[in-house]
């Protein structure tokens, strides 16, 4: 029935040659990034607190782990609907969901916290003692989360999390590249078998983790919209990945007549439905209905987002997540060239680093509930800075982001660019859009 | 490559699709080898001088059923709506609940048009059909509900925003009327997406007809379609767009739904959940509405071959995962009312559980959450009896979903003194069952005189449209 082109399979088309004398250092660079960050932030640099420091190492983890969960979660879809187009661009997705055997090293930081008992630094729920003395209304409230909410509890589950992803993606990663050995027709069975239970723990994983991780460090407040969230962001940060990745494997001279117009565009629509519309949907259904209903105990982790500095980080949201990027990739054209998709991918995946950092920095102050208007509340805290000019966030980040580099560019030259023995190998290159 | 899907296409039982071999495509029409067999399968229907006995049992049914409903709402009308089980606090009860019920239901037809159009599942082409003609007659159902639920139903045209010299208006801020414009809207689309793609195969039955009365309807609505390729190149475009339009449509009507609800203060109502879990809600019920209906549909029009397991077998797997969705929705629901410490939430979420409405409440979670995990077994989603009783499951359950949210947080809010239990009267249930009336007779109305199967589409996912259809079969299956 199809009639794919022959395309070009030798090691010249489908293997990363020699690796760069950047890209051999990338971890190098990488860790002394993270560590000079570390360092840096303890030490006070740039007027840096140890919260605020915690706090920006949690956004640049967390940016690391949600494009690596991204890929993930595009390598089970496409096994649990048994995808055809896709085989050609699963590797890079598959390389990134690699990264999750080893992110958890950069999560030992956060975690040690709770061994030298400093943890109350970034969870406020950790140090009850001092949540008593600031603010005792609020110690009432989170004293009665303890069962979920306590340092035990909070490990063992940081500790599932880790394994559930490092168990899928492994399980993803090795089957996949063992059939490029033996062309195993069992391996793409059990994928697909495994995909549906996968599935589920992936989607219970991170909405609990986001629990955790991000909407615990605003202890009294709640949605039950945010691991829904939570994963926009996760889709978002992958996909724009995945998309960046093959268009600059392309650009490289590889994959050709492999991976076409077809597959960025798909690539595209992809990052379009999910980090765009999808992320939009999501993020003004929560904003919207808490907005509405205005009760005090939910309006506040808003109000403090669009106050002082917080506002243009929020409208930078709004218009930079959704409203830009929906109109320049609506057409056609700008998700099959290379560029234009890439840049699309690039501005995306900012913005979802700014969008993690927008979930986690902002400090929702002891008192919003004491204002009698909201023109009180603007002035007394108005004048809140946002901290995006503190270099402590960049090198932080490009320190994770070095790391997941490292890792995914030492996945795609371990082994073929291409699933080259996937039995739907020739569907994803004789596809093409309707 | 070429080995194996040579090996598994020889291997494959010619009456059994389910099993799809990577790197081959189960059939998705079986048996039938030519555009004509298809053809005439379909049309045989809508040709037939009589149809099977058991659709004119059928439709004496659903015609009295309607019957009644058109009693039941006269009444209502002319009494008021102090005949219904309503009381105060508990102001919404079956009304809303069938509305809410019906318009979930209406999401399956264009999820399946557009939404699985956009994912190129081909498989579609099988049912989207009467699962579009089934989400036209639900939302119609739907807008039933509201329509007389205004009390003074003469003035229902109020909903609107019409201009008037009294300058009255409805109310902007009111997800209440977001709902009419969502729901008009939608249904607005729908129909126009069901009759553009009905239009090829209209001008099939009209090129067909043999009686002056059917050449003349048929004709009038296929809108002089030739099949030039003209004609075939702006119908794909047209397509194409409305599917585009539709896929928004698909998330934002039962998201306006739920935000009648969601923007509320009331505990159990105001949730940040409720807009992707109820669209997940709609299309687990509209999907399992679509089963009960397909089960016997192709079994009493002969349309197996078109309608096959392998398209059951996918709609349960739709069915289990949008049924996985609403179980995480309901867990994360009860995990943060507990979690947000708020003493209301928590007794609105444990008063659902073990207060006086205790057994909707089970009766929602074994049909939503736990039966449906029956389709996780191959066995369960190809056998034809289960998949129809469990079908049927979903649907009674998703109707209790939609009772314990609006009755259970109504029933017992903020303040003791005001609670109530509601008790529905036999115009309550009358009217609830006299709806399901009014949706078969449309639907066996549809099945008997409209073509049930998109004929054009099936023929396009064919081996035979495939233009080296022959090649390959002479010399196997070159990859």
């Amino acid at each position: 029935m199809s009639h794919a082109p022959q395309a070009d399979f030798s090691s010249k088309n489908t293997q990363l040659g020699p690796a760069s004398f950047a890209a051999r250092n990338a971890a190098v660079l990488g860790v002394i990034a993270i560590l000079a960050g570390v360092y840096l932030g303890k030490s006070g640099a740039f007027n840096t607190d140890t919260r605020t420091f915690w706090k920006m190492y949690l956004v640049a983890f967390l940016f690391g782990l949600t494009i690596c969960l991204g890929g993930l979660f595009f390598v089970i879809i496409q096994f649990l609907t048994r995808a055809g187009w896709s085989v050609a661009v699963r590797r890079p997705a598959e390389a990134l969901a690699s990264n999750l055997k080893w992110i958890w090293l950069l999560f030992m930081p956060i975690l040690w916290m709770f061994f030298d008992g400093t943890a109350g630094m970034l969870f406020p729920w950790a140090d009850l003692a001092t949540m008593e003395a600031n603010d005792p209304s609020m110690a009432h409230l989170v004293a009665k989360k303890a069962a979920y909410l306590n340092a035990n509890f909070f490990i063992i589950r940081a500790v599932a999390y880790f394994a559930i992803w490092a168990l899928l993606a492994w399980f993803f990663t090795s089957n996949s590249t063992k059939q490029d050995q033996d062309g195993a027709m069992h391996r793409t069975l059990s994928m697909q078998k495994w995909s549906g239970p996968a599935a589920i723990l992936f989607a219970l994983s991170i909405s609990f983790a986001a629990v955790d991780w991000v909407m615990s460090l605003s202890p009294a407040w709640f949605s039950t919209m945010f691991g829904v969230y939570f994963f926009c962001g996760c889709v978002t940060g992958g996909y724009a990945s995945l998309a960046l990745i093959t268009v600059r494997l392309k650009r490289h001279g590889l994959l050709q007549g492999i991976v076409s117009g077809e597959h960025l565009q798909d690539l595209g629509k992809l990052l379009f439905a999910f980090g765009m519309v999808f992320w939009a949907y999501i993020g003004f259904s929560q904003y919207m209905l808490i907005w509405y209903a205005n009760l005090p105990e939910e309006t506040g982790w808003f109000l403090t987002r669009q106050v002082g500095g917080w506002l243009p980080v929020t409208l930078i949201l709004l218009f930079g997540h959704f409203v830009l990027p929906f109109v320049a990739m609506i057409s056609r054209w700008p998700k099959r060239y290379g560029v234009s998709l890439a840049v699309g991918a690039a501005w995306m995946l900012c913005m979802h680093w700014i969008d993690v950092y927008w979930l986690v920095m902002p400090e929702i102050p002891n008192d919003i509930g004491t204002f009698a208007t909201y023109d009180d509340l603007v002035a007394t805290y108005g004048t809140q800075a946002n901290g995006l000019d503190n270099p402590l966030n960049y090198i932080l980040t490009v320190g994770v982001a070095l790391l997941v580099f490292a890792g995914t560019a030492a996945y795609l030259r371990g082994r073929s660019l291409v699933p080259t023995r996937d039995p739907r190998l020739h569907e994803s290159l004789s596809f093409e859009n309707a | 490559m070429s080995t194996l899907s040579a090996h598994s296409s020889l291997d494959r039982d010619p009456d059994d699709n389910t099993v799809e071999i990577p790197g081959t495509r189960a059939p998705l029409v079986l048996h039938l080898e030519t555009f004509a067999e298809v053809t005439s399968t379909v049309c045989r229907v809508a040709e037939a001088r009589r149809a099977p006995m058991a659709w004119y049992v059928a439709f004496a049914l659903s015609l009295s059923l309607l019957g009644f409903l058109g009693f039941c709402v006269t009444y209502l009308i002319f009494t008021g709506v102090g005949v219904w089980g309503l009381n105060n606090p508990v102001m919404w009860a079956f009304d809303i609940t069938n509305f809410v019920f019906w318009v979930g239901i209406g999401h399956a037809g264009t999820l399946i048009s557009a939404i699985l159009f956009l994912f190129r599942q081909k498989w579609r082409t099988g049912i989207n059909r009467f699962a579009e003609a089934m989400t036209i007659f639900a939302v119609i159902c739907a807008g039933l509900f509201p329509g007389v639920h205004v009390g003074r139903v003469w003035f229902a045209y109020w909903l609107f925003p019409i201009p008037n010299q009294m300058d009255m208006w409805p109310q902007f801020r009111s997800p209440l009327l977001w709902d009419v414009f969502a729901v008009s809207t939608y249904f607005t689309v729908s129909l126009v997406f069901w009759y553009v793609g009905m239009v090829p195969d209209l001008a099939t039955l009209r090129d067909r007809a043999k009686g002056k009365i059917q050449q003349i309807a048929y004709g009038l609505f296929a809108l002089g379609w030739r099949g030039s390729n003209r004609h075939w190149h702006r119908y794909e475009r047209a397509y194409l767009i409305l599917a585009a339009l539709s896929t928004p449509l698909v998330l934002s009507v039962h998201s306006v739904v739920s935000f009648d609800f969601a923007t509320s203060q009331l505990p159990g109502w105001h949730t940040t959940i409720f807009p992707p879990y109820f669209v997940a809600g709609a299309i687990f019920s509209g999907f399992a509405m679509v089963l009960t209906l397909a089960v016997p549909a192709r079994e009493l029009f002969g349309l197996k071959d078109l309608i096959t397991l392998r398209h059951l077998d996918n709609m349960n797997k739709v069915i289990l995962a949008t049924g996985c969705m609403v179980g995480y929705a309901y867990s994360m629901e009860f995990f943060v009312a507990w979690y947000s410490g708020a003493p209301f939430e928590k007794f609105a979420f444990v008063n659902r559980a073990f207060g006086q409405y205790w057994w909707a409440y089970w009766i929602m979670v074994s049909c939503n959450v736990i039966t449906p995990q029956l389709f996780w077994f191959k066995s369960i989603r190809t056998s034809i009896p289960l998949m129809f009783i469990l079908s049927i499951i979903v649907n009674v359950g998703m109707w209790f979903e939609r009772f314990v949210i609006i009755v259970t947080s109504l029933a017992n809010d903020f303040l003791p003194s005001s609670w109530d239990q509601f008790t529905p009267t036999w115009v309550d249930i009358g009217t609830m069952f006299g709806a399901f009336g009014l949706f078969f007779t449309l639907f066996l109305l549809f099945c008997r005189f409209l073509p049930m199967i998109a004929m054009a589409e099936v023929k396009a996912v064919m081996p035979a449209a495939d233009p080296h259809h022959k090649q390959s079969h002479d010399h196997g299956r070159a990859h």
